[in-house]
């Protein structure tokens, strides 16, 4: 009986014990901890696309860190990353260009000191001389992704349709138009900026003059920059290029635009459709005058770079995303030669052995590489605000609204004034 | 003439007819399937065994499916409400979107330019034209700066563009781009619309607003920018969000590949025809709000993720079930065999008592008629069987002289006698004061010598009397006085052979006792003496 006893109050004691465990009590979900960084990038739909691919993929490597995108065109990207970096909202990585180094980073400061993560992001993939792109005032600001200089892409076969060879100098060009004007066909085009540029070779190499001293200050004078407008006047009205206010990518595609000037970057975004029209695409020679050195008064530049905000918050993560970004053959993969062919030497190696290393951007980077008279492009001459200046100055002169000799004045004047 | 026993029990007068006369043979108590009433009393042991399992199985199988069930429902509404939330959420938050999106196009309008300018007029002059198309994008781009905007401009009728126009959007829509972004006007009250898929281009959401006759505002974002509009919390991560049209092919899905596919058959399905529902089969739970027009969103998951808890706690629950069942039965059966068990060792007593002869542990009188007369029923004429009846010698003789105590103890001794001499097959019974018969089942193993056997058996029970009672210590003899009938041959049913047996035993008496005699013998030798 004793025994039962026992028994009946150990079970009541489990029971008790048992329901007690039952009752009330807290449920606690532990939510996934996750460091958000931001990513911001500007180009075209592919290289959106495959940016967006790589993002997940290193997501996937790393599920605690979430990437938030920022990216669009580059049409007004500028303006945007202005606003962000002035107002401290940047993302935590860039991708910048070169000329932002000058502008928010004189002294060093305006961006965050790579060297600092360098135990998470390799820079041994890179050269010192690529490096010193990046650096301001010694520190490494940024990291160059590939090099980049505008380039002359001819229709090689609109231009065997009128008998032409590929034109070398500047009078090519002009005679060139000569012949293709009475179908309305182009022999060169270019957007605002890539003509900015074309001019300023122009100017360089009649004058001999360069547009900036090594120390970065303004060398050319009212005259110069005559010289680049009467260039372009004469241009436009001698049709070698439409005006670019009237620049239709399309005309590329109809065969309208017999020849460009595009960044090597923009090689397969400008001349790829083209391309699948069955039009021969040719890199041409880098305009010269006559009897003088191809490259002259051309210069090259990092095609982008990327950049850690100064401000993260996440130092070591946003390492993480750039070495990916950089180094790793998933992105090497992805990327493949759409920004110029890499400098780091692993992503390079991935493509080689992928034989990604080909198509017209490659060869765009084979005729900048293997020429030894580029010079290297001062971030000064990237400045939008410049070219639009030059752009306003040159429809002065194109609709007769003031001589080359008022609008340079003005330009120059406009030029010291907002930006030296 | 009446039988030695009838005489002897009776005294003359003739009571019992055939079926009366029993004789009683040895009897296994072991064996319940010889005691009907403990037979019974197992098979209602069994019974209410057998019951209680069932009730209580039954109980716990009816209230698991009632609780199943309600959980069930309970658990299916919760998880069609929260999903029905979610898609609330998401669609609240496309809206949301959307409408900052117009918003921001609709600030378009605040330069005046934006509206009164028309690209496509001829009188325009060019260098003017040009400064105020420059001040309109200035305006446009300051406008859409902070926005992932992939286009952000106006085009005009001859297809001039000024602002953000994408080069992806100029190839998409090429000569054709104004024509075709008017056609993406659906809403007449603000004369504006959205657009996603053209030429089954799926990367573009478009919003276009008619700033005038010649004249269109467009804006675009890329169809990845949703992802953050649609942004899943981890916990329903295994959850499809789409946003379809009104044909429900697939804008965005976080299932990126089905972009500009039709939505999957059995999903459409479930939600055809209603703008605002949350559906559940064995197969989807599909939640379905329209947003913007003609947009709707749609979040579903399949019902087996998103029950898969519930389908745990099914299992749980009826293993839970399970071995609350089989305690239960196991306590019945316990408390069955707990309660009938005093019962049953009373009935089996009083069975024992009912059946077997208290004195010399045979069966009794009646017990050993009903076992014969059962056995002899089913018998076949070939088999071999015997009935000894045995009637001890100056037994009265014994009782007066020595007591009747040491009588009962020559009858407790008989017993032990006869349960020595026969086999266990055989059946043993005490059929009066001093009469003991025996229904021999036992067969040797060479049958054509039977009667030999029996005799044999005969010849040791008189000689097992004789060691036993005419003993070294002068003690009152006893001994036995036998009648042997066998079967098939004086007879095949019980009475006959009783009768037979007692036959010869009257003659065993009449030849000086002590002796045995088979049936129709009378002239049987006589036992040595």
């Amino acid at each position: 009986m004793k025994h039962r006893v026992k028994g009946l109050l150990t079970a009541a004691a489990l029971l008790c014990g048992f329901l007690g465990g039952c009752s009330e009590h807290q449920v606690v979900t532990e939510n996934r901890n996750v460091t958000e960084i931001t990513l911001s990038w500007w180009g075209n739909d592919a290289r959106t696309e495959y940016t967006l691919e790589a993002v997940q993929e290193f997501e996937a490597l790393h599920p605690d860190i979430k990437v938030n995108c920022s990216y669009s065109e580059w049409s007004g990207y500028e303006a945007r990353s202005r606003v962000q970096m002035v107002s401290d909202t940047e993302a935590d990585v860039m991708q910048i260009n070169f000329g932002w180094l000058s502008e928010y980073s004189q002294d060093g400061t305006g961006y965050y000191d790579l060297s600092q993560v360098e135990d998470t992001l390799d820079l041994s993939n890179f050269t010192e001389p690529m490096l010193d792109y990046g650096r301001k005032n010694g520190v490494l600001n940024a990291v160059p992704i590939a090099m980049n200089a505008e380039t002359i892409f001819i229709n090689k076969t609109i231009y065997d349709k009128y008998g032409l060879d590929v034109p070398e100098t500047w009078d090519d060009y002009f005679a060139a138009a000569a012949v293709m004007q009475k179908d309305g066909v182009y022999p060169l085009s270019g957007v605002a900026k890539s003509v900015w540029l074309y001019t300023l070779t122009y100017a360089e190499q009649m004058t001999g003059t360069p547009f900036l001293r090594d120390d970065g200050s303004l060398n050319f004078n009212a005259h110069q920059l005559r010289i680049m407008l009467e260039f372009y006047d004469r241009m436009v009205e001698n049709k070698v290029i439409p005006q670019v206010e009237y620049y239709d990518r399309l005309n590329i595609e109809k065969g309208i635009y017999a020849g460009g000037i595009a960044w090597v970057s923009d090689a397969k975004n400008y001349f790829g459709g083209a391309a699948d029209k069955g039009y021969e695409i040719v890199i041409a020679d880098y305009t010269a005058k006559s009897g003088m050195k191809h490259g002259a008064g051309w210069y090259a530049k990092p095609a982008t770079m990327y950049a850690i905000s100064k401000n993260t918050e996440h130092p070591h993560e946003s390492a993480m995303l750039l070495d990916f970004l950089l180094n790793s053959p998933e992105m090497a993969k992805l990327q493949g030669v759409e920004k110029g062919i890499p400098l780091s030497t692993t992503a390079r190696q991935t493509l080689e052995e992928e034989g990604m290393l080909q198509g017209l951007q490659y060869q765009a980077s084979l005729k900048m590489e293997e020429n030894t008279e580029l010079g290297k492009m001062n971030a000064f001459v990237e400045n939008s605000g410049l070219i639009d200046a030059f752009i306003e100055a040159c429809d002065l002169v194109v609709y007769d609204k003031a001589t080359p000799e008022e609008a340079s004045q003005q330009l120059y004047r406009t030029i010291r004034k907002d930006y030296t | 003439m009446m039988t030695h026993s009838q005489r002897q029990k009776t005294g003359g007068s003739t009571v019992l007819c055939g079926t009366a006369l029993f004789r009683y043979v040895r009897y296994d108590m072991a064996a319940t399937e010889n005691r009907p009433g403990l037979k019974r009393l197992k098979r209602v042991k069994y019974l209410m065994g057998i019951s209680y399992v069932l009730i209580v199985v039954g109980a716990i199988v009816i209230v698991s499916m009632l609780a199943l069930q309600k959980t069930d429902q309970v658990l299916k509404d919760k998880v069609n409400s929260l999903v029905a939330s979610l898609n609330v959420q998401m669609k609240l938050n496309m809206d949301s979107y959307l409408s900052r999106m117009e918003t921001i196009g609709t600030l378009a309008f605040a330069a005046q330019e934006t509206y009164t300018y028309d690209a496509t007029d001829p009188d325009n002059d060019e260098y003017e034209a040009l400064q105020t198309e420059k001040a309109i994008s200035d305006k446009l781009y300051s406008l859409c700066i902070m926005e992932n905007f992939v286009d952000y401009g106006i085009v005009y009728r001859n297809n001039h563009a000024i602002g953000k126009i994408s080069n992806g959007t100029i190839n998409l829509f090429g000569d054709d781009m104004f024509t075709e972004f008017e056609g993406m006007i659906t809403r007449q009250r603000t004369r504006d619309g959205w657009a996603a898929g053209y030429q089954d281009n799926f990367k573009r959401i478009y919003y276009v607003k008619r700033i005038h006759e010649n004249a269109l505002l467009v804006i675009s974002f890329y169809t990845a920018e949703l992802e953050r509009v649609f942004d899943n919390p981890e916990t329903m991560s295994e959850m499809e969000i789409r946003l379809t049209n009104q044909n429900h092919d697939i804008l965005y899905s976080n299932l990126p590949d089905e972009v500009g596919e039709p939505l999957p058959e059995a999903v459409a399905e479930m939600i055809r025809d209603r703008n605002a529902a949350t559906v559940m089969d064995d197969n989807y739970l599909v939640s379905v709000d329209s947003c913007g027009d003609d947009w709707y969103v749609v979040c579903s998951i399949p019902t087996k993720i998103i029950l898969k808890e519930k389908n745990e706690m099914q299992y749980y629950i009826w293993m839970t079930a399970v071995l609350a069942a089989i305690l239960a039965a196991l306590f019945g059966i316990w408390l069955t065999l707990r309660l009938t068990s005093p019962v049953e060792t009373i009935v089996s007593n009083l069975d024992s008592k009912a059946h077997i002869d208290q004195l010399t542990g045979i069966l009794n009188k009646r017990s050993f008629e009903d076992y014969t007369t059962g056995r002899l029923s089913g018998a076949l004429t070939i088999e071999n069987h015997a009935m000894i009846l045995l009637d001890v010698d100056n037994f009265k003789g014994v009782n007066d002289t020595l007591g009747h105590a040491y009588g009962d103890q020559v009858l407790s001794k008989i017993g032990s006698i006869l349960r020595a001499e026969f086999s266990t097959e055989d059946y043993l019974g005490r059929i009066g004061g001093d009469e003991f018969c025996i229904f021999m089942n036992q067969v040797p193993e060479d049958r054509d010598g039977y009667e030999d056997f029996v005799r044999f058996k005969c010849e040791s029970l008189c000689e097992a009397f004789r060691s036993n009672y005419t003993g070294e210590d002068g003690t009152y003899k006893v001994s036995a006085s036998i009648g042997v009938a066998i079967f098939g041959k004086d007879g095949s049913d019980f009475a006959t052979l009783y009768a037979a047996a007692d036959q010869a035993l009257y003659h065993s008496k009449e030849k000086g006792k002590d002796t045995y005699t088979f049936a129709g013998e009378e002239d049987a030798h006589e036992a040595q003496g």
